[in-house]
């Protein structure tokens, strides 16, 4: 792997009682201007994986390499580094703070950002990017999903982060939003950013990722290209896209 | 004898029982959300220590009508103790008891119940611990507590007509003695019906409003 310039993880292992780990010797890279989809069935530690690489729950082991500088687990003084949001997360829920509306919400992650001129010019493009204009000044619950979703990428993407980890953020959405979203990712790969997507949605991530991590049971069983998906090698990979296929 | 007339007539008693209304109430508001926020925020903080004693002191008090309390405190409490305190500061006390635990609940609960999933947004956006207390976290929980906590308020001020009933001349007493000396039951109660009309009423709409307006549903967790 070329760790340098990219968000991986090295055996990244998580459990919450040692004799039940959740992540067993993890593997994977995010680059810059890339779009990895992980994938997996439920109880696979999808959401645990992006929660220790994001350092919201940091791993019990394993090694995290961020543009090259490595962090060692286990070990106290990464239990407070904070890389965001230089790497940041856009969660299922999206959690739009409820008492802002959705232009506080993107703005108010500003305050430690001290460059008036540039702050301008990025909200406003994010505002015609998202087309945003006609609901920006209200609240989250006086929108729709579509529109809070557009909400959380423009305040995720404000701050300019490197990369972004979405947790399931097709779960709710119905065909015509997925459609969208995927407009929305093409934005990120043209601005470098390094995307990792958790998502159920198999023809979603064939058609979004540029590199696909199948997870299952806390440990990688097969990751490649899209076409792992259409030709797996792995019989656990194979068992779970013919009962996706089957419940479709 | 009209509405206005006994207004006129017995206006320097009835201002002295609304002045010992309202020094009543300042002493059960002021403190009880002083005390109650306490020990709401130290329940939270620390659930074994504090939370759970103050929940089992809330659930023993709703369990005791709030005559049965008062009574207890200004008769066997006093006799037990051979000490003899003031009725007034004896109400004082038995609705404060009732008011810190209140509002002890509605503090510990909004604290409890709030979404970590905002904090968790709020880091991942690269805000400070002290920019997610002031902007995230404090503005929602004031938002979900400031109704809940307004309408406690007013119900305390209708439990300090049960001061009378130990010799506290507040409102209610000054009424009945007004009463008792000319006999205009209608008149004079109408008179304090539409003083805690005036009083309450806005109270709980206010509370009305800022429950709508304000309040979110943070069931999004």
């Amino acid at each position: 792997m070329n760790t340098v310039g990219a968000l991986s993880g090295r055996g990244i292992g998580k459990w919450y009682r040692a004799t039940e780990p959740v992540l067993k010797g993890v593997d994977i890279e995010i680059r810059p201007g890339h779009i990895t989809a992980l994938i997996g069935p439920s109880g696979a530690g999808k959401t645990t994986l992006i929660r220790a690489l994001s350092f919201l729950d940091p791993p019990n082991e394993g090694e995290i390499l961020l543009d090259g500088i490595a962090h060692n687990f286990p070990h106290a003084s990464h239990d407070r580094f904070a890389p965001w949001p230089s790497l940041t997360v856009v969660f299922q829920q999206l959690f739009l703070w409820p008492h802002l509306s959705l232009l506080q919400n993107i703005t108010l992650p500003l305050i430690n950002k001290h460059d008036g001129k540039r702050n301008g010019e990025m909200l406003a493009e994010l505002i015609d990017q998202f087309e945003m204009q006609e609901f920006i000044h209200r609240y989250p619950n006086q929108v729709s999903l579509g529109q809070r979703q557009r909400a959380a990428l423009a305040r995720a993407l404000v701050l300019e982060p490197r990369y972004i980890l979405f947790d399931e953020i097709t779960s709710a959405l119905d065909v015509e939003q997925v459609a969208s979203l995927l407009g929305y990712l093409e934005i990120l790969r043209e601005r470098n950013i390094g995307v990792l997507l958790v998502t159920h949605l198999l023809n979603f991530a064939r058609r979004a990722a540029d590199h696909i991590v199948f997870l299952d049971n806390g440990r990688t069983i097969e990751s490649g290209s899209p076409t792992i998906l259409d030709n797996p090698v792995s019989e656990r990979l194979k068992k779970f896209l013919s009962a996706v296929q089957a419940a479709t | 004898m009209s509405i206005i007339d006994i207004l006129l007539r017995y206006r320097q008693g009835l201002c002295a029982g609304l002045w010992v209304t309202l020094r009543l109430c300042a002493i059960v508001w002021f403190l009880g959300l002083v005390f109650g926020s306490l020990i709401g925020l130290a329940g939270a903080k620390w659930r074994y220590f504090v939370g759970l004693p103050s929940s089992g002191v809330s659930f023993l008090l709703s369990g005791i009508p709030i005559l049965v309390l008062l009574f207890w405190l200004h008769y066997p409490l006093q006799s037990m103790l051979e000490i003899v305190v003031d009725p007034f500061y004896t109400a004082a006390a038995a609705l404060l008891l009732m008011n810190i635990f209140g509002v002890a609940d509605i503090v510990r609960n909004a604290m409890r119940d709030f979404p970590d999933q905002y904090v968790i947004a709020a880091r991942t956006c690269g805000l400070t611990s002290r920019q997610t207390f002031f902007r995230i976290k404090l503005p929602i929980i004031l938002r979900q507590i400031i109704p809940p906590l307004l309408t406690a308020q007013v119900t305390m001020l209708q439990l300090t007509l049960f001061a009378s009933l130990i010799s506290v001349e507040e409102i209610f007493r000054v009424a009945q003695e007004i009463n008792a000396q000319i006999y205009r039951p209608v008149e004079v109660y109408s008179t304090l019906a539409v003083f805690f009309l005036v009083v309450c009423l806005p109270l709980n709409g206010l509370a009305l409003f800022l429950k709508h307006a304000y309040t979110r549903d943070l069931s999004e967790r």
